[in-house]
């Protein structure tokens, strides 16, 4: 048996063992590389710059702990941003765990000595109402009755007691909408249901795997701007220059591809070396 | 002392002459309130010539609030605004169907002073059966053919056999259940983490209706791990049918169609651990899969099951291409559900969307030729405009 | 400290689902039991509190009185929270659902599985109708010949890319249509084109195999550095 033929029978294990080190190793490192910021990237973040200062937005956090790496950076900086423009923020979550890894984020963002000043309050610059089952009828419901459909918030309290919840009826009481996804319910429901029915201006974070799915949706102006995966929240960092682990992660992630590239061409290699001696 | 008091008065009195007097501003005209079309009855459009002073040097108006009241002698609430330069505005807060509403614009200058117009009205919002805007119309003209489309094929498709072109990945569900057999092994259907409203798990229930009636023949095991609670009543129901319809009611174990976690990544875990452990001869994943996709097909390689996958998730279409045996794409699980199942609902359906999609080509091809010949001919630049406006 | 517990059962567990890549052991199997337990516990404490009693007891008063949040709504907007009554129509649902776990009865449950399957298709319809079908085509009328100018006159090559892009753009859609139209074999100039589209296809799943490749790099680096920074503090 020649090279080739024993790396066509490589033992899966040997190539995640060089996966795990060509991922932790750069962790250890600072690897500077320049990130390029794609259109959609651009657009995500010149949508917020734009919004007049004191908008109230509508968040929806449509993700699990798993897809935290991903969303979790984009989520961070995204309240970042709206902090700076005073912007007042409602959180809400189609999966039970998203507004638990909303009230994570809004930890971090209120964290930045930039806030400290802002005195910012709950339940008058920004609030968690929690989630509710339903998937995207829950998001048909909102068009019409967002306080009958979240009742009370995350802590309990009742919603229309919120100083922050007086006047919202439903979507059109909401200046921007921003939806961080990594499944079902997401992106392509609130496209659907928020953005064609009431004219809502939406953009969104996805993970990378369901990123493809929704870039049609940017083309055709239904979204005003779409992150996707780590790539995505290391963009929106770049652009919006609050450095976070989107950025730092991009070492470890770039590292990682090359090793899986160089596996894809060696055992592409193999293959055919195996394939012709037979 | 005498001189600094008769500095300031000189000041003051100069401030006072030259500051010009801060008069409010000219109020808007010709204010007109009308029912807004195509709404629910809580809305009105409002149209209005703007205040004359939106343009002067000094206090000029920087925006306009929007007041109503249900009679002209109530008090007017301010229920919107319109910004600086609007001639209309519509009013959707907290108006309801049937009720008179009279309007009035407040035009504000610069230093809060404002002016209010004519009073409108009144005017009482209708309730629209029909939005007759054309991106509706469109909707509206596309589902009624669709429709009819399928309606019909459901129809034909019971008088007589309707050709379905062959799909490559339906013998090997066959192959995949033959395998299982001559094997001793059990068989694993996975019906995605889709709920039961959603075409590709109906699609998937279709398959395992055949599947199950297949291992109640040959006394296969079939092991259905369910995400869904009502994905899991389904397949209990469907797997139990598909044992009666084989005559082998008792070999029905209903512990084989079992719920597992309605979490992705706990139920992928568990599903896993089964497939190790259970050492399945062939896999089937067919519905709706997410994330999960390359870790079930991975495991499955590993565990040495042939697998036959389908899924309308076309990003997870390429992990199950590169992982298992034989993939249906998208759609081809429909209509591999209608080929092995006959039934005139599904194989009609298939073969009214096939005309839908005609349809669709034509109007791709006749939109294209449009851009390029709408100034030439008067047809293409209608038909362009048709398609396009909001 | 308590903190320093939890987050060294997490590092503990993540340690054990990972073990499952050298081969599956009794420490997978103890911690995918964990994993599923406590993800069945979260989701039915979340669903109990976050839905079921704001939607159901809150609105209908089952304890005799209005909570806390109904009451609040009532004195704000003068009406209970809208969709009162209905949900006690999807409470007596929910109720006929669980039937389904006494046989005899068992069939009861079919009538709201009907109700929910029915009333999702139908919202679902007009849904993808407008965003999916009717937005693409509108973006798909593309000119095929798409001139580009810059400072008054035209820019060949900026043309030339967009046009290009404008004639991949439509070829793959109508190939891609035709690739999956089935009332017709695949033979001749239609099998021609058939083959194209699912060429188009193949590079489309091309590229989202990469950008998964990312997504699932993502995930582990983030479990890497959870193991490294806020378990071991290896990390600074």
């Amino acid at each position: 048996m020649n090279f080739w033929e024993k790396f066509a029978l490589l033992d899966r294990r040997i190539i995640f063992a060089f996966i795990f080190l060509a991922l932790a190793v750069p962790l250890f490192y600072t690897i500077r590389q320049p990130i390029p910021v794609s259109p959609e990237g651009q657009a995500y973040y010149e949508a917020i710059e734009n919004l007049p200062a004191g908008s109230k937005v509508l968040l929806s956090f449509d993700f699990d702990p798993p897809s935290s790496p991903e969303l979790q950076p984009m989520a961070e900086a995204t309240f970042k941003q709206l902090f700076t423009k005073n912007c007042k923020l409602v959180v809400i979550g189609l999966w039970p765990q998203g507004p638990q890894q909303a009230e994570k984020a809004l930890a971090s963002a209120l964290k930045d000595p930039r806030f400290a000043d802002k005195k910012l309050e709950y339940g008058v610059d920004y609030a968690n109402l929690g989630f509710m089952a339903g998937e995207d009828v829950v998001i048909q419901k909102m068009n019409s009755d967002l306080p009958g459909t979240f009742p009370s918030d995350y802590k309990g309290n009742a919603t229309v007691s919120l100083p922050i919840m007086q006047g919202v009826k439903n979507y059109k009481n909401f200046d921007f909408v921003i939806n961080f996804s990594s499944g079902f319910p997401g992106t392509r429901e609130w496209v659907q249901f928020c953005v064609d029915r009431s004219g809502s201006k939406m953009i969104a974070g996805n993970t990378a795997v369901q990123a493809p799915e929704n870039y049609p949706y940017f083309r055709s102006g239904q979204l005003l701007g779409l992150l996707a995966g780590m790539k995505g929240a290391a963009e929106y960092e770049t652009v919006s220059n609050q450095p976070g682990k989107g950025i730092s992660f991009m070492g470890a992630q770039s590292v990682s591809h090359l090793i899986v590239m160089l596996f894809v061409i060696l055992g592409n290699i193999a293959f055919f070396v195996s394939r012709r001696k037979k | 002392m005498r001189k600094p008091l008769l500095l300031g008065a000189l000041v003051f009195l100069f401030l006072f002459i030259s500051t010009p007097a801060q008069t409010p501003p000219a109020p808007v005209s010709d204010l007109e309130a009308i029912d807004a079309p195509d709404d629910a009855g809580n809305q009105v459009d409002l149209n209005w010539k703007p205040s004359p002073d939106e343009t002067r040097a000094a206090n000029p108006v920087i925006g306009y609030q929007i007041l109503t009241a249900p009679a002209v002698d109530s008090p007017f609430v301010p229920i919107g605004t319109a910004s600086f330069g609007a001639t209309s505005a519509t009013a959707k807060d907290g108006l309801k169907n049937g009720r008179p509403y009279y309007f009035k614009i407040r035009a504000y200058a610069l230093d809060s002073s404002f002016a209010e117009s004519e009073v409108a009205g009144p005017v009482v919002p209708q309730g629209s059966w029909w939005n007759t805007k054309p991106a509706y119309i469109r909707i509206f003209i596309w589902m009624a053919l669709v429709v009819a489309f399928i309606l019909y094929n459901i129809f034909l498709a019971g008088k007589k056999e309707l050709y379905i072109r062959p799909i490559g990945g339906i013998n090997a569900i066959d192959e995949g259940i033959g395998r299982a057999t001559e094997m001793g092994r059990p068989i694993l259907y996975i019906c995605g983490l889709g709920d039961a409203a959603q075409a590709a798990t109906m699609a998937a229930f279709s398959v395992l209706g055949r599947v199950a009636q297949k291992t109640a023949q040959y006394q296969t095991k079939l092991i259905v791990p369910c995400y869904d609670p009502i994905v899991f009543s389904i397949c209990q129901d469907v797997v139990k049918g598909a044992y009666l319809n084989a005559g082998r009611p008792e070999a029905y174990n209903e512990k084989d169609v079992f719920f597992v976690a309605q979490d992705q990544f706990p139920y992928v875990a568990a599903v896993n651990g089964i497939m190790l452990r259970e050492k399945p001869a062939t896999n089937f994943y067919l519905g709706q899969f997410y994330a999960e996709s390359l870790m079930l097909a991975e495991t499955g390689f590993e565990a040495g099951s042939i697998q036959i996958a389908g899924t309308d998730q076309l990003i997870q279409m390429s992990f199950f291409i590169v992982a298992c045996d034989f993939t249906l794409i998208g759609e081809e699980l429909f209509a591999a559900s209608a080929y092995l199942s006959k039934e005139p609902e599904q194989v009609g359906s298939i073969k009214g969307q096939d005309w839908g999609k005609v349809i669709f080509a034509g109007l791709s091809v006749l939109g294209v030729v449009s851009v390029l010949l709408e100034n030439k001919i008067h047809f293409f630049g209608f038909f362009k405009k048709l398609m396009i406006n909001e | 400290m308590p903190e320093m517990v939890s987050i060294t059962i997490a590092g503990i567990l993540t340690l054990g689902i990972m073990s499952f890549v050298y081969k599956d052991n009794p420490i997978y199997k103890f911690c995918e039991s964990v994993f599923i337990g406590v993800s069945a516990g979260y989701w039915f404490v979340s669903i109990f509190y976050q839905s079921l009693l704001p939607q159901l007891t809150d609105k209908i008063g089952l304890t005799g009185e209005l909570t806390d949040s109904a009451l609040a709504y009532y004195r704000q907007t003068g009406s209970l929270a809208s969709g009162q009554w209905f949900n006690l129509i999807a409470a007596g649902l929910g109720v006929m659902m669980l039937m389904r776990l006494l046989p005899k009865i068992g069939w009861i449950s079919r009538w709201p599985l009907a109700f929910v399957i029915g009333s999702i298709a139908g919202l679902r319809l007009i849904g993808e109708l407008q965003t999916n079908i009717m937005k693409q085509i509108k973006e798909s009328i593309l000119p095929l010949w798409a001139p580009q100018y810059a400072d008054g006159s035209l820019n060949l090559a900026a043309s030339l890319g967009q046009s290009l892009t404008n004639v991949v753009l439509v070829v793959g859609i109508l190939t891609g249509v035709i690739y999956f139209f089935f009332s017709k074999e695949h033979k001749g100039v239609f099998g021609g084109a058939a083959k194209v589209g699912i060429w188009f296809l193949m590079v489309t799943f091309g590229a989202a195999f990469g950008l998964t490749v990312m997504s699932r790099m993502s995930l582990l680096i983030g479990r890497i550095d959870f193991l490294l920074r806020d378990w071991l503090h290896w990390l600074g």
